[in-house]
Protein backbone atom coordinates (compact mmCIF):
# COMPACT_ATOMS: atom_id res chain seq x y z
CA UNK A 1 0.00 0.00 0.00
CA UNK A 2 2.62 2.76 1.30
CA UNK A 3 4.68 1.61 -1.57
CA UNK A 4 1.66 1.71 -4.33
CA UNK A 5 1.19 5.62 -3.02
CA UNK A 6 4.81 6.18 -2.80
CA UNK A 7 5.52 5.35 -6.52
CA UNK A 8 2.11 7.20 -7.39
CA UNK A 9 3.81 10.63 -5.95
CA UNK A 10 6.78 9.50 -7.96
CA UNK A 11 4.92 9.62 -10.91
CA UNK A 12 2.76 12.47 -10.15
CA UNK A 13 6.21 14.28 -9.29
CA UNK A 14 7.72 13.43 -12.88
CA UNK A 15 4.37 14.24 -14.57
CA UNK A 16 4.76 18.36 -13.40
CA UNK A 17 8.40 18.33 -14.23
CA UNK A 18 7.13 17.33 -17.88
CA UNK A 19 4.38 20.14 -17.94
CA UNK A 20 7.51 22.50 -16.61
CA UNK A 21 9.82 21.19 -19.38
CA UNK A 22 7.29 21.67 -22.43
CA UNK A 23 5.47 24.73 -21.30
CA UNK A 24 7.83 27.16 -22.85
CA UNK A 25 7.38 25.28 -26.22
CA UNK A 26 3.42 25.03 -25.55
CA UNK A 27 3.53 28.43 -24.75
CA UNK A 28 5.39 29.24 -27.83
CA UNK A 29 3.78 27.67 -30.09
CA UNK A 30 -0.28 28.15 -28.89
CA UNK A 31 0.73 32.21 -28.34
CA UNK A 32 2.37 32.23 -31.84
CA UNK A 33 1.05 29.74 -33.85
CA UNK A 34 -2.37 28.22 -32.87
CA UNK A 35 -3.78 31.12 -31.49
CA UNK A 36 -2.70 33.32 -34.41
CA UNK A 37 -4.28 30.64 -36.90
CA UNK A 38 -7.66 30.99 -35.32
CA UNK A 39 -7.31 35.19 -34.84
CA UNK A 40 -6.82 35.11 -38.84
CA UNK A 41 -10.37 33.62 -39.34
CA UNK A 42 -11.62 36.33 -36.48
CA UNK A 43 -10.05 39.16 -39.27
CA UNK A 44 -11.24 37.63 -42.53
CA UNK A 45 -14.42 38.21 -41.22
CA UNK A 46 -14.22 42.02 -39.80
CA UNK A 47 -13.05 45.13 -41.83
CA UNK A 48 -9.67 45.74 -40.65
CA UNK A 49 -7.73 48.26 -42.15
CA UNK A 50 -4.76 50.72 -41.18
CA UNK A 51 -7.12 53.22 -39.37
CA UNK A 52 -8.12 50.39 -36.98
CA UNK A 53 -5.51 48.28 -36.51
CA UNK A 54 -4.67 49.30 -33.15
CA UNK A 55 -8.21 48.71 -32.16
CA UNK A 56 -8.54 44.92 -33.90
CA UNK A 57 -11.26 44.32 -31.34
CA UNK A 58 -13.86 46.94 -31.87
CA UNK A 59 -13.53 46.49 -35.90
CA UNK A 60 -16.83 46.10 -37.52
CA UNK A 61 -18.05 42.83 -38.30
CA UNK A 62 -18.67 42.44 -41.76
CA UNK A 63 -19.91 38.74 -42.30
CA UNK A 64 -18.30 36.95 -45.43
CA UNK A 65 -17.57 40.02 -47.30
CA UNK A 66 -14.11 40.14 -47.21
CA UNK A 67 -14.64 36.40 -48.87
CA UNK A 68 -16.86 38.15 -51.73
CA UNK A 69 -14.36 40.72 -52.53
CA UNK A 70 -11.53 38.67 -52.53
CA UNK A 71 -13.14 36.12 -54.78
CA UNK A 72 -14.78 38.74 -57.21
CA UNK A 73 -11.25 40.47 -57.46
CA UNK A 74 -10.32 40.41 -60.95
CA UNK A 75 -6.84 38.77 -59.39
CA UNK A 76 -8.30 35.78 -57.89
CA UNK A 77 -9.04 33.43 -60.60
CA UNK A 78 -6.00 33.99 -62.26
CA UNK A 79 -4.13 33.12 -59.35
CA UNK A 80 -5.54 30.74 -57.78
CA UNK A 81 -5.42 28.70 -61.40
CA UNK A 82 -1.73 30.15 -61.13
CA UNK A 83 -1.19 28.63 -58.02
CA UNK A 84 -2.66 24.98 -58.61
CA UNK A 85 -0.33 25.02 -62.03
CA UNK A 86 3.17 26.11 -60.54
CA UNK A 87 2.47 24.07 -57.71
CA UNK A 88 1.93 20.57 -59.27
CA UNK A 89 4.45 21.14 -62.18
CA UNK A 90 7.24 22.92 -59.39
CA UNK A 91 6.74 19.86 -57.12
CA UNK A 92 6.64 17.18 -60.40
CA UNK A 93 10.16 18.91 -61.07
CA UNK A 94 11.42 18.38 -57.77
CA UNK A 95 10.26 15.31 -57.28
CA UNK A 96 11.66 14.18 -60.85
CA UNK A 97 14.94 15.77 -60.42
CA UNK A 98 15.29 14.29 -56.82
CA UNK A 99 14.93 11.25 -58.22
CA UNK A 100 16.81 11.39 -61.47
CA UNK A 101 19.72 13.01 -59.08
CA UNK A 102 19.46 10.02 -56.20
CA UNK A 103 19.55 6.95 -59.29
CA UNK A 104 22.90 8.99 -60.21
CA UNK A 105 24.08 8.78 -56.58
CA UNK A 106 23.01 5.26 -56.15
CA UNK A 107 26.00 3.71 -58.20
CA UNK A 108 29.48 3.52 -56.80
CA UNK A 109 31.96 5.70 -58.63
CA UNK A 110 34.98 7.39 -57.66
CA UNK A 111 33.77 11.03 -55.76
CA UNK A 112 30.57 9.95 -55.35
CA UNK A 113 30.64 11.88 -51.77
CA UNK A 114 32.08 15.25 -53.35
CA UNK A 115 28.81 14.65 -55.74
CA UNK A 116 26.36 14.27 -53.23
CA UNK A 117 28.04 17.43 -50.89
CA UNK A 118 27.60 19.54 -53.98
CA UNK A 119 24.01 18.56 -55.25
CA UNK A 120 23.17 19.73 -51.61
CA UNK A 121 24.31 23.23 -51.86
CA UNK A 122 21.60 24.89 -53.88
CA UNK A 123 18.96 23.70 -51.07
CA UNK A 124 21.08 24.59 -48.44
CA UNK A 125 22.25 28.46 -50.05
CA UNK A 126 20.27 31.25 -48.66
CA UNK A 127 17.12 31.51 -50.87
CA UNK A 128 17.77 35.26 -50.88
CA UNK A 129 21.20 34.75 -52.39
CA UNK A 130 20.17 31.86 -55.01
CA UNK A 131 17.12 34.36 -56.10
CA UNK A 132 20.06 37.60 -57.07
CA UNK A 133 22.34 35.04 -58.80
CA UNK A 134 19.29 33.88 -60.87
CA UNK A 135 17.92 36.95 -61.40
CA UNK A 136 21.44 38.09 -62.41
CA UNK A 137 22.29 34.93 -64.96
CA UNK A 138 19.16 35.51 -66.52
CA UNK A 139 19.59 39.43 -66.93
CA UNK A 140 16.73 40.71 -69.86
CA UNK A 141 19.79 42.10 -71.37
CA UNK A 142 22.77 40.43 -73.35
CA UNK A 143 24.64 40.96 -69.91
CA UNK A 144 22.60 38.01 -68.78
CA UNK A 145 25.13 34.57 -69.18
CA UNK A 146 22.23 32.81 -70.33
CA UNK A 147 21.11 34.86 -72.68
CA UNK A 148 24.69 35.44 -74.48
CA UNK A 149 24.94 31.45 -74.60
CA UNK A 150 21.91 30.76 -75.95
CA UNK A 151 22.44 34.26 -78.74
CA UNK A 152 25.71 32.60 -79.13
CA UNK A 153 24.89 28.84 -79.86
CA UNK A 154 22.45 30.39 -82.33
CA UNK A 155 19.46 29.47 -80.28
CA UNK A 156 18.01 33.11 -80.03
CA UNK A 157 18.43 35.86 -81.81
CA UNK A 158 17.23 38.44 -79.55
CA UNK A 159 17.75 38.43 -75.83
CA UNK A 160 14.48 37.26 -73.88
CA UNK A 161 13.34 38.59 -70.75
CA UNK A 162 13.09 35.45 -69.03
CA UNK A 163 11.44 36.78 -66.03
CA UNK A 164 9.64 39.43 -67.34
CA UNK A 165 7.54 37.55 -69.90
CA UNK A 166 4.31 36.10 -69.26
CA UNK A 167 4.43 32.21 -69.36
CA UNK A 168 7.97 32.54 -69.64
CA UNK A 169 8.55 33.96 -66.28
CA UNK A 170 6.17 30.76 -64.59
CA UNK A 171 8.13 28.28 -66.56
CA UNK A 172 11.40 29.89 -65.58
CA UNK A 173 10.11 29.82 -61.59
CA UNK A 174 8.93 26.26 -62.08
CA UNK A 175 12.33 25.28 -62.90
CA UNK A 176 14.12 27.25 -60.32
CA UNK A 177 12.16 25.46 -57.65
CA UNK A 178 13.26 22.16 -59.22
CA UNK A 179 17.11 23.20 -59.05
CA UNK A 180 16.49 24.46 -55.66
CA UNK A 181 14.51 21.99 -53.41
CA UNK A 182 15.61 18.56 -55.69
CA UNK A 183 18.30 17.86 -52.94
CA UNK A 184 15.51 17.16 -50.68
CA UNK A 185 13.71 14.61 -52.44
CA UNK A 186 17.00 13.14 -53.55
CA UNK A 187 17.96 12.57 -50.01
CA UNK A 188 15.06 11.14 -49.51
CA UNK A 189 14.70 9.15 -52.07
CA UNK A 190 18.90 8.26 -51.93
CA UNK A 191 18.11 6.93 -48.13
CA UNK A 192 15.29 4.58 -49.57
CA UNK A 193 16.91 3.52 -52.55
CA UNK A 194 20.08 2.53 -50.80
CA UNK A 195 18.13 0.01 -48.39
CA UNK A 196 16.54 -1.80 -51.91
CA UNK A 197 17.84 -5.58 -51.36
CA UNK A 198 20.80 -5.99 -53.58
CA UNK A 199 20.07 -9.31 -54.25
CA UNK A 200 16.39 -8.68 -56.26
CA UNK A 201 18.51 -7.34 -58.72
CA UNK A 202 20.88 -9.58 -59.09
CA UNK A 203 18.29 -12.16 -59.41
CA UNK A 204 16.74 -9.96 -61.90
CA UNK A 205 19.87 -9.69 -64.05
CA UNK A 206 20.07 -13.76 -64.05
CA UNK A 207 17.06 -13.95 -65.62
CA UNK A 208 18.74 -11.71 -68.17
CA UNK A 209 15.95 -8.58 -67.20
CA UNK A 210 16.91 -5.40 -69.29
CA UNK A 211 18.19 -1.81 -67.53
CA UNK A 212 14.72 -0.63 -68.05
CA UNK A 213 13.21 -3.76 -66.82
CA UNK A 214 15.00 -3.57 -63.82
CA UNK A 215 14.21 0.27 -62.76
CA UNK A 216 10.07 -0.78 -63.58
CA UNK A 217 9.86 -3.79 -62.03
CA UNK A 218 12.37 -3.24 -59.47
CA UNK A 219 13.02 0.21 -58.37
CA UNK A 220 9.92 2.48 -58.85
CA UNK A 221 7.67 0.46 -56.87
CA UNK A 222 10.62 0.17 -54.21
CA UNK A 223 10.58 3.93 -53.87
CA UNK A 224 6.79 4.64 -54.82
CA UNK A 225 6.00 5.23 -51.63
CA UNK A 226 8.39 7.63 -50.63
CA UNK A 227 7.88 9.57 -54.03
CA UNK A 228 4.49 10.17 -52.91
CA UNK A 229 5.80 11.08 -49.31
CA UNK A 230 7.80 13.42 -50.83
CA UNK A 231 5.79 14.68 -53.35
CA UNK A 232 2.91 15.76 -50.99
CA UNK A 233 5.24 17.29 -48.65
CA UNK A 234 6.55 19.33 -51.34
CA UNK A 235 3.08 19.96 -52.67
CA UNK A 236 2.07 21.38 -49.59
CA UNK A 237 5.31 23.68 -48.74
CA UNK A 238 5.33 25.42 -52.48
CA UNK A 239 1.50 25.97 -52.44
CA UNK A 240 2.26 28.25 -49.40
CA UNK A 241 5.47 29.45 -50.96
CA UNK A 242 5.60 33.08 -51.30
CA UNK A 243 9.28 34.77 -51.07
CA UNK A 244 10.80 32.37 -54.01
CA UNK A 245 8.48 33.97 -56.65
CA UNK A 246 8.35 37.30 -54.74
CA UNK A 247 12.05 37.77 -54.99
CA UNK A 248 12.35 36.95 -58.07
CA UNK A 249 9.34 38.52 -59.75
CA UNK A 250 7.66 40.19 -57.68
CA UNK A 251 4.35 38.59 -58.43
CA UNK A 252 4.15 39.73 -62.26
CA UNK A 253 4.16 39.01 -65.65
CA UNK A 254 1.62 35.62 -64.64
CA UNK A 255 3.40 34.58 -61.73
CA UNK A 256 0.64 36.28 -59.46
CA UNK A 257 0.09 33.18 -56.91
CA UNK A 258 -2.49 32.85 -53.78
CA UNK A 259 0.08 33.30 -51.51
CA UNK A 260 1.34 37.06 -53.48
CA UNK A 261 -2.42 37.66 -53.69
CA UNK A 262 -2.80 37.68 -49.98
CA UNK A 263 0.40 39.70 -49.42
CA UNK A 264 -0.60 42.34 -51.65
CA UNK A 265 -3.93 42.58 -50.57
CA UNK A 266 -2.73 43.20 -46.60
CA UNK A 267 0.32 44.99 -47.04
CA UNK A 268 0.27 46.95 -50.45
CA UNK A 269 -3.90 47.78 -50.03
CA UNK A 270 -3.91 47.67 -46.58
CA UNK A 271 -7.05 45.75 -46.42
CA UNK A 272 -6.41 43.07 -43.90
CA UNK A 273 -9.34 41.53 -43.78
CA UNK A 274 -9.37 40.77 -47.41
CA UNK A 275 -5.97 39.70 -47.24
CA UNK A 276 -7.02 37.24 -44.26
CA UNK A 277 -9.93 35.82 -46.12
CA UNK A 278 -7.41 35.18 -48.98
CA UNK A 279 -5.16 33.38 -46.40
CA UNK A 280 -8.44 31.23 -45.44
CA UNK A 281 -8.78 30.00 -48.85
CA UNK A 282 -5.57 28.92 -49.19
CA UNK A 283 -5.59 26.83 -45.86
CA UNK A 284 -8.67 25.02 -46.85
CA UNK A 285 -7.25 24.01 -50.07
CA UNK A 286 -4.14 22.90 -47.96
CA UNK A 287 -5.44 21.50 -45.10
CA UNK A 288 -7.19 19.12 -47.66
CA UNK A 289 -3.69 18.12 -48.67
CA UNK A 290 -2.47 18.04 -44.54
CA UNK A 291 -5.53 15.01 -44.52
CA UNK A 292 -3.98 13.54 -47.09
CA UNK A 293 -0.39 13.88 -45.34
CA UNK A 294 -1.88 13.02 -41.65
CA UNK A 295 -3.57 9.76 -42.78
CA UNK A 296 -0.80 8.46 -45.12
CA UNK A 297 2.23 9.34 -43.67
CA UNK A 298 1.46 10.00 -39.85
CA UNK A 299 -0.40 7.28 -40.19
CA UNK A 300 -2.87 8.68 -37.52
CA UNK B 1 38.89 -13.86 -71.36
CA UNK B 2 37.97 -10.70 -73.53
CA UNK B 3 38.60 -7.50 -71.76
CA UNK B 4 35.88 -5.43 -70.75
CA UNK B 5 35.73 -2.78 -72.98
CA UNK B 6 36.89 0.41 -70.39
CA UNK B 7 33.90 3.43 -71.77
CA UNK B 8 30.85 1.51 -72.27
CA UNK B 9 28.16 3.61 -74.00
CA UNK B 10 26.22 3.52 -70.55
CA UNK B 11 28.90 4.58 -68.56
CA UNK B 12 29.75 7.49 -70.67
CA UNK B 13 26.09 8.84 -70.19
CA UNK B 14 26.34 7.96 -66.95
CA UNK B 15 29.28 10.75 -66.33
CA UNK B 16 27.88 13.19 -69.41
CA UNK B 17 24.86 13.85 -66.90
CA UNK B 18 26.78 13.79 -63.33
CA UNK B 19 28.72 16.46 -64.86
CA UNK B 20 25.94 18.25 -66.32
CA UNK B 21 23.98 18.16 -63.29
CA UNK B 22 27.19 19.34 -61.04
CA UNK B 23 28.01 22.15 -63.83
CA UNK B 24 24.26 23.98 -63.34
CA UNK B 25 24.69 23.67 -59.77
CA UNK B 26 28.34 24.54 -59.48
CA UNK B 27 28.14 27.39 -62.32
CA UNK B 28 25.67 29.87 -60.82
CA UNK B 29 27.76 29.93 -57.52
CA UNK B 30 30.87 30.47 -59.34
CA UNK B 31 29.24 33.04 -61.21
CA UNK B 32 27.88 34.75 -58.01
CA UNK B 33 31.56 34.86 -56.70
CA UNK B 34 33.37 36.12 -59.94
CA UNK B 35 31.14 38.94 -60.40
CA UNK B 36 31.44 40.03 -57.49
CA UNK B 37 35.50 40.41 -57.70
CA UNK B 38 34.91 42.39 -61.19
CA UNK B 39 35.21 45.94 -62.36
CA UNK B 40 32.41 47.68 -64.69
CA UNK B 41 34.33 47.14 -67.60
CA UNK B 42 34.33 43.69 -66.97
CA UNK B 43 30.64 43.32 -65.86
CA UNK B 44 29.40 45.17 -68.30
CA UNK B 45 31.35 44.59 -71.51
CA UNK B 46 29.92 42.98 -74.46
CA UNK B 47 30.71 39.69 -73.82
CA UNK B 48 31.34 38.13 -69.97
CA UNK B 49 34.34 37.59 -68.69
CA UNK B 50 34.56 34.08 -67.48
CA UNK B 51 37.87 34.01 -66.03
CA UNK B 52 38.81 37.82 -64.57
CA UNK B 53 42.40 38.48 -64.70
CA UNK B 54 42.72 40.28 -61.63
CA UNK B 55 40.23 40.46 -58.25
CA UNK B 56 39.11 44.19 -57.32
CA UNK B 57 37.53 45.11 -54.20
CA UNK B 58 35.26 47.65 -55.24
CA UNK B 59 31.57 46.25 -54.63
CA UNK B 60 33.16 44.87 -51.54
CA UNK B 61 34.32 48.45 -50.48
CA UNK B 62 31.15 50.25 -51.20
CA UNK B 63 28.99 47.24 -49.38
CA UNK B 64 30.75 48.27 -46.12
CA UNK B 65 31.94 52.01 -46.80
CA UNK B 66 29.10 53.28 -48.39
CA UNK B 67 25.72 51.09 -47.12
CA UNK B 68 26.86 50.12 -44.07
CA UNK B 69 26.49 46.38 -45.01
CA UNK B 70 28.06 45.50 -41.31
CA UNK B 71 25.92 46.91 -39.59
CA UNK B 72 23.51 44.17 -40.57
CA UNK B 73 25.98 41.73 -40.77
CA UNK B 74 25.87 42.09 -37.41
CA UNK B 75 21.96 42.12 -36.88
CA UNK B 76 21.79 39.04 -38.80
CA UNK B 77 24.42 37.37 -36.68
CA UNK B 78 22.82 38.32 -33.66
CA UNK B 79 18.90 37.45 -34.56
CA UNK B 80 20.39 34.03 -35.72
CA UNK B 81 22.74 33.10 -32.90
CA UNK B 82 19.66 33.77 -30.33
CA UNK B 83 17.28 32.41 -32.32
CA UNK B 84 19.64 28.82 -32.08
CA UNK B 85 20.74 29.14 -28.81
CA UNK B 86 17.46 29.40 -27.47
CA UNK B 87 15.46 27.37 -29.62
CA UNK B 88 17.92 24.26 -28.68
CA UNK B 89 17.72 24.97 -24.83
CA UNK B 90 14.33 25.68 -24.95
CA UNK B 91 12.86 22.54 -27.24
CA UNK B 92 15.67 20.38 -25.51
CA UNK B 93 13.64 20.38 -22.22
CA UNK B 94 10.26 19.41 -24.19
CA UNK B 95 12.13 17.04 -26.25
CA UNK B 96 13.37 15.20 -23.12
CA UNK B 97 10.09 15.32 -21.89
CA UNK B 98 8.29 14.01 -24.54
CA UNK B 99 11.15 10.85 -24.99
CA UNK B 100 11.23 10.06 -21.51
CA UNK B 101 8.83 11.40 -19.14
CA UNK B 102 5.31 10.27 -19.06
CA UNK B 103 2.22 12.86 -18.98
CA UNK B 104 -1.14 13.01 -19.88
CA UNK B 105 -1.65 14.88 -23.00
CA UNK B 106 1.57 13.99 -24.48
CA UNK B 107 0.84 12.24 -27.96
CA UNK B 108 -1.82 15.72 -28.39
CA UNK B 109 1.14 17.89 -27.63
CA UNK B 110 3.35 15.81 -30.18
CA UNK B 111 0.70 15.95 -32.87
CA UNK B 112 -0.05 19.34 -32.59
CA UNK B 113 3.67 20.32 -32.81
CA UNK B 114 3.90 18.49 -35.77
CA UNK B 115 0.69 20.13 -37.14
CA UNK B 116 2.18 23.28 -36.41
CA UNK B 117 5.12 23.05 -38.57
CA UNK B 118 2.67 22.45 -41.95
CA UNK B 119 1.51 25.32 -40.97
CA UNK B 120 2.03 28.83 -43.89
CA UNK B 121 3.89 31.48 -43.02
CA UNK B 122 1.57 33.76 -45.09
CA UNK B 123 -1.56 32.79 -43.07
CA UNK B 124 0.29 33.58 -40.11
CA UNK B 125 1.86 36.50 -40.74
CA UNK B 126 -1.47 38.62 -40.84
CA UNK B 127 -2.87 38.02 -37.57
CA UNK B 128 0.55 38.30 -35.78
CA UNK B 129 1.14 41.64 -37.22
CA UNK B 130 -1.73 42.33 -35.36
CA UNK B 131 -1.83 40.81 -32.57
CA UNK B 132 1.90 41.88 -32.14
CA UNK B 133 0.69 45.79 -32.65
CA UNK B 134 -1.76 45.59 -30.30
CA UNK B 135 0.41 44.03 -27.37
CA UNK B 136 2.88 46.44 -28.24
CA UNK B 137 0.49 49.34 -27.78
CA UNK B 138 -0.83 47.79 -24.61
CA UNK B 139 2.95 47.61 -22.86
CA UNK B 140 4.23 50.56 -25.21
CA UNK B 141 6.93 48.71 -26.95
CA UNK B 142 7.46 49.22 -30.48
CA UNK B 143 6.87 45.78 -32.25
CA UNK B 144 7.98 47.02 -35.52
CA UNK B 145 11.71 46.97 -35.90
CA UNK B 146 12.81 45.21 -32.87
CA UNK B 147 14.83 42.11 -33.26
CA UNK B 148 13.87 40.81 -30.25
CA UNK B 149 10.31 40.26 -31.45
CA UNK B 150 11.64 39.19 -34.50
CA UNK B 151 13.55 36.51 -32.65
CA UNK B 152 10.32 35.37 -30.69
CA UNK B 153 8.41 35.04 -34.17
CA UNK B 154 11.98 33.03 -35.87
CA UNK B 155 11.23 30.70 -32.28
CA UNK B 156 7.24 29.71 -32.90
CA UNK B 157 8.66 28.80 -36.59
CA UNK B 158 12.04 26.47 -35.33
CA UNK B 159 11.00 25.43 -31.82
CA UNK B 160 8.53 22.45 -33.47
CA UNK B 161 11.07 20.90 -35.37
CA UNK B 162 13.47 21.33 -32.96
CA UNK B 163 11.80 19.40 -30.51
CA UNK B 164 10.71 16.73 -33.21
CA UNK B 165 14.23 16.40 -34.11
CA UNK B 166 15.79 16.38 -30.45
CA UNK B 167 13.33 13.72 -29.30
CA UNK B 168 13.75 11.58 -31.75
CA UNK B 169 17.59 11.53 -30.75
CA UNK B 170 16.99 10.87 -27.25
CA UNK B 171 14.67 8.24 -27.33
CA UNK B 172 18.03 6.16 -29.43
CA UNK B 173 19.96 7.00 -26.27
CA UNK B 174 19.59 4.20 -24.30
CA UNK B 175 17.67 4.44 -20.74
CA UNK B 176 19.45 2.09 -18.62
CA UNK B 177 22.47 4.43 -17.97
CA UNK B 178 19.52 7.11 -16.96
CA UNK B 179 17.62 4.78 -14.49
CA UNK B 180 20.87 3.35 -13.02
CA UNK B 181 21.71 7.34 -12.17
CA UNK B 182 18.22 7.72 -10.69
CA UNK B 183 18.63 5.00 -8.70
CA UNK B 184 22.01 5.94 -7.28
CA UNK B 185 19.80 8.66 -5.96
CA UNK B 186 20.63 11.42 -8.58
CA UNK B 187 17.80 13.59 -9.80
CA UNK B 188 16.09 14.16 -12.68
CA UNK B 189 17.60 17.37 -13.67
CA UNK B 190 21.16 15.88 -12.78
CA UNK B 191 20.33 13.07 -15.08
CA UNK B 192 19.88 15.60 -18.29
CA UNK B 193 22.32 18.12 -17.58
CA UNK B 194 25.00 15.00 -16.69
CA UNK B 195 24.42 12.32 -18.97
CA UNK B 196 21.66 12.71 -21.64
CA UNK B 197 22.56 16.20 -23.22
CA UNK B 198 26.72 15.00 -23.12
CA UNK B 199 25.70 11.88 -24.85
CA UNK B 200 23.28 14.27 -27.30
CA UNK B 201 26.35 16.57 -28.90
CA UNK B 202 26.22 15.69 -32.51
CA UNK B 203 21.65 15.95 -32.44
CA UNK B 204 22.73 19.59 -30.14
CA UNK B 205 24.91 21.05 -32.53
CA UNK B 206 23.05 20.01 -35.67
CA UNK B 207 20.33 21.24 -34.57
CA UNK B 208 21.97 24.83 -33.43
CA UNK B 209 23.29 24.87 -36.94
CA UNK B 210 19.85 24.36 -38.19
CA UNK B 211 18.01 26.86 -36.94
CA UNK B 212 20.98 29.14 -37.43
CA UNK B 213 20.60 28.58 -41.07
CA UNK B 214 16.49 29.29 -40.89
CA UNK B 215 16.74 32.20 -39.00
CA UNK B 216 19.64 33.70 -41.04
CA UNK B 217 17.61 33.10 -44.09
CA UNK B 218 14.43 34.43 -42.85
CA UNK B 219 12.56 37.02 -45.30
CA UNK B 220 8.83 37.14 -44.79
CA UNK B 221 8.68 38.41 -41.11
CA UNK B 222 11.65 40.43 -41.50
CA UNK B 223 9.95 42.03 -44.23
CA UNK B 224 6.99 42.68 -42.49
CA UNK B 225 8.56 43.50 -39.28
CA UNK B 226 11.70 45.57 -39.92
CA UNK B 227 11.41 49.45 -41.75
CA UNK B 228 14.49 51.21 -40.38
CA UNK B 229 17.52 50.41 -42.83
CA UNK B 230 20.09 49.95 -39.84
CA UNK B 231 17.48 47.18 -38.73
CA UNK B 232 17.58 45.11 -41.47
CA UNK B 233 18.57 41.54 -41.21
CA UNK B 234 20.66 40.47 -44.57
CA UNK B 235 17.92 38.84 -46.36
CA UNK B 236 15.84 42.54 -46.44
CA UNK B 237 19.08 44.43 -46.75
CA UNK B 238 20.02 42.88 -50.26
CA UNK B 239 16.16 43.56 -51.39
CA UNK B 240 17.15 47.23 -50.92
CA UNK B 241 20.06 47.45 -52.41
CA UNK B 242 18.97 45.75 -55.11
CA UNK B 243 16.13 48.11 -55.44
CA UNK B 244 18.73 50.70 -54.77
CA UNK B 245 21.64 50.23 -57.01
CA UNK B 246 19.32 48.33 -59.68
CA UNK B 247 21.96 47.19 -62.23
CA UNK B 248 24.73 47.40 -59.85
CA UNK B 249 25.20 43.24 -60.32
CA UNK B 250 28.94 43.71 -58.68
CA UNK B 251 27.18 44.79 -55.15
CA UNK B 252 24.13 42.66 -55.31
CA UNK B 253 26.81 39.65 -55.74
CA UNK B 254 29.12 40.38 -53.17
CA UNK B 255 26.54 41.38 -50.60
CA UNK B 256 24.83 37.32 -51.97
CA UNK B 257 28.56 36.27 -51.58
CA UNK B 258 28.69 37.24 -47.85
CA UNK B 259 25.21 35.79 -46.98
CA UNK B 260 26.03 32.78 -48.69
CA UNK B 261 29.65 32.05 -47.52
CA UNK B 262 28.86 31.27 -43.48
CA UNK B 263 26.11 28.87 -44.51
CA UNK B 264 28.03 26.59 -46.94
CA UNK B 265 30.84 26.24 -44.28
CA UNK B 266 28.47 25.36 -41.38
CA UNK B 267 27.12 23.15 -43.86
CA UNK B 268 30.18 21.90 -44.97
CA UNK B 269 31.84 21.51 -41.27
CA UNK B 270 28.36 19.69 -40.09
CA UNK B 271 27.27 18.25 -43.24
CA UNK B 272 26.50 14.64 -41.96
CA UNK B 273 24.20 15.85 -38.79
CA UNK B 274 22.82 17.72 -41.08
CA UNK B 275 21.74 15.25 -43.45
CA UNK B 276 20.23 13.23 -41.35
CA UNK B 277 17.74 15.74 -39.66
CA UNK B 278 17.50 17.18 -42.73
CA UNK B 279 15.20 14.42 -43.95
CA UNK B 280 13.88 13.53 -40.38
CA UNK B 281 12.14 16.75 -39.83
CA UNK B 282 11.79 17.20 -43.16
CA UNK B 283 13.55 21.11 -43.70
CA UNK B 284 10.46 23.48 -44.22
CA UNK B 285 12.31 25.78 -46.51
Amino acid sequence: MAHGARVRTLERREARLAYLMVAPTFAIVIGLVVFPAFFNVWISLHRIGLDNLNDVFRAPFVGLRNYVRAATDYAFLDALTTSVLYTILATAATTLGGLGAGLLLNTAFRGRGIFRTLFLIPYVAPLISVAYIWRWLLDPTVRGVVNWTLMRIGVLDHPVSWLGTRGVALLAIILFEGWRYFPFAMLMILARLQAIDATMYEAASVDGASRLRRFWSITLPEVSLVLGTVFLIRLMWTFNKFDDIFLLTGGGFGTRVLPILTYEFSFRLFDFGRGAATAMVLVLILSGFMLVYIRKVMRW
Amino acid sequence: MVARPRWRPTRVLFWLALVAVAFTIAFPFYWMISSSTKNLVELFGRDPVFFPSRIHGDAYRILFRELGFGRNLVNTAVVATSTAVLAVLIASLGAYAVARLHFRGKNVFLNLVLIVYLFPGVLLIIPLFAMLVKIGTAFSFEVQDNLAVLVLTYLAQTLPVALYMLASYFRTIPDDIEQAALIDGCSRLKVITRITFPLSVPALVSVTVYTFMIAWNEFLYAFILLNRRENFTLPIKLLSISEQLNTRWDVVMAASTIMTVPIVLLYLAFQRFLEKGLTAGGVKA
